[in-house]
């Protein structure tokens, strides 16, 4: 029987790395950070800016900001609606990881702690009835009740 | 006939006589060296007919390079493999780069984002078209190629509109053409 070696084993090694390397898993919800991180650059990114950090006259910003709709009743639902979401040219399953991934690479101080991540049939289901004109006015309305929800009690339960 | 000949014959004796191999090679190195040193002389070569060269009036430019194998083209050209997506004056027409701003204007941070293929390695690369906003609206250096361009009701996704948002002035000037990053097949 041939005696097991290093030499033998390195190329499932290395198979096993590059496999690894391949696609890179991210967190909750991303099951190719890669992809996400291009789904975001190519649909989102000229809005949202880079950073995140938007601009009043454009998108909105996500930065330290975009999880906090998470910790109010509508707020999940909102995410879904809003219309660069729900009108965006992505597969309900791209957009489903890229909304996971945005949350954690944007605002993943605010993520509360039971989050259960975005599904490709939930987003489906959000799309399906974009906000418009309301958009801006529901977003008001749900910032003001999260702040009103951290002043009472800690942000992040 | 015979004469003549040797009339010749005598002036190449002559000749040979009073010349060497070696004076040869001086002359030749003399010519060599003067062709050399000619365009040193401080003669004044700007104005030449045939030099490239800037025309404030239609903005032409003279032929740009990366100087990189891997970035092909010419910048100031809309057949640049970088402008596939483009729709807008080109910033290489005003002081500007294929990166960078023309002076008196500010890049916007809100961008129209494509892709564009690099013949240089046939790779898809993620490209921002980055408006530079207030300066003056000369409208020459116009360049409309519009791969992935989607209609108006997708504005995010439309190269027709003014990107000039979170910059001081909302007046257009002209576009760059920034590289992101590499876009992969994605499955």
């Amino acid at each position: 029987m041939p005696r097991p070696s290093i030499a033998r084993a390195m190329p499932a090694l290395c198979m096993a790395f590059f496999a690894a390397r391949a696609v890179q898993a991210g967190p909750p919800g991303v099951a190719n950070a890669g992809r996400a991180w291009q789904h975001w650059t190519l649909n989102c990114q000229g809005c949202h800016r880079p950073d995140g950090s938007g601009s009043a006259a454009t998108a909105p910003p996500l930065k330290d900001n975009v999880a906090r709709f998470l910790s109010v009743p509508g707020g999940r639902e909102y995410l879904g609606r809003v219309p660069g979401v729900a009108t965006s040219a992505l597969s309900d399953a791209d957009l489903s990881e890229v909304m996971n991934w945005m949350l954690w690479r944007f605002d993943a101080a605010d993520m509360p702690k039971d989050f259960e991540p975005y599904t490709a049939a939930e987003v489906g289901r959000l799309r399906k009835r974009p906000l418009r004109l309301d958009a801006a006015p529901m977003r008001r309305e749900l910032l003001q009740e999260a702040e009103r929800r951290s002043a009472n009690g800690p942000r992040n339960p | 006939m015979a004469q003549l000949d040797r009339l010749a014959e005598k002036a190449l004796r002559g000749f040979a006589n009073r010349t060497s191999r070696r004076s040869l090679f001086s002359v030749l190195g003399g010519l060599l060296a003067g062709t050399a040193a000619l365009p040193l002389l401080p003669v004044a070569r700007a104005e030449e007919p045939n030099q490239p060269a800037s025309d404030p009036a239609s903005g032409r430019q003279p032929p740009m390079s990366s100087g990189n194998p891997q970035d092909p083209g010419d910048p100031t050209q809309c057949d640049y493999w970088r402008y596939c997506a483009i729709d807008g004056s080109l910033c290489t027409c005003y002081g500007g780069t294929v990166n960078a701003c023309p002076p008196g204007t500010e890049m916007s941070p809100i961008t129209w984002i494509g892709t564009c293929r690099n013949p240089a390695d046939q790779r898809n690369y993620i490209i921002s078209y980055n408006d530079c906003c207030g300066g003056v609206l000369w409208g020459r250096c116009n360049c409309q190629r519009n791969d992935g361009d989607r209609p108006v009701v997708r504005p995010q996704n439309n190269n027709e509109v003014t990107w000039c948002f979170g910059t001081k002035s909302q007046s257009y000037t002209c576009s760059t053409a920034v590289i992101l990053g590499v876009a992969t097949e994605q499955k």
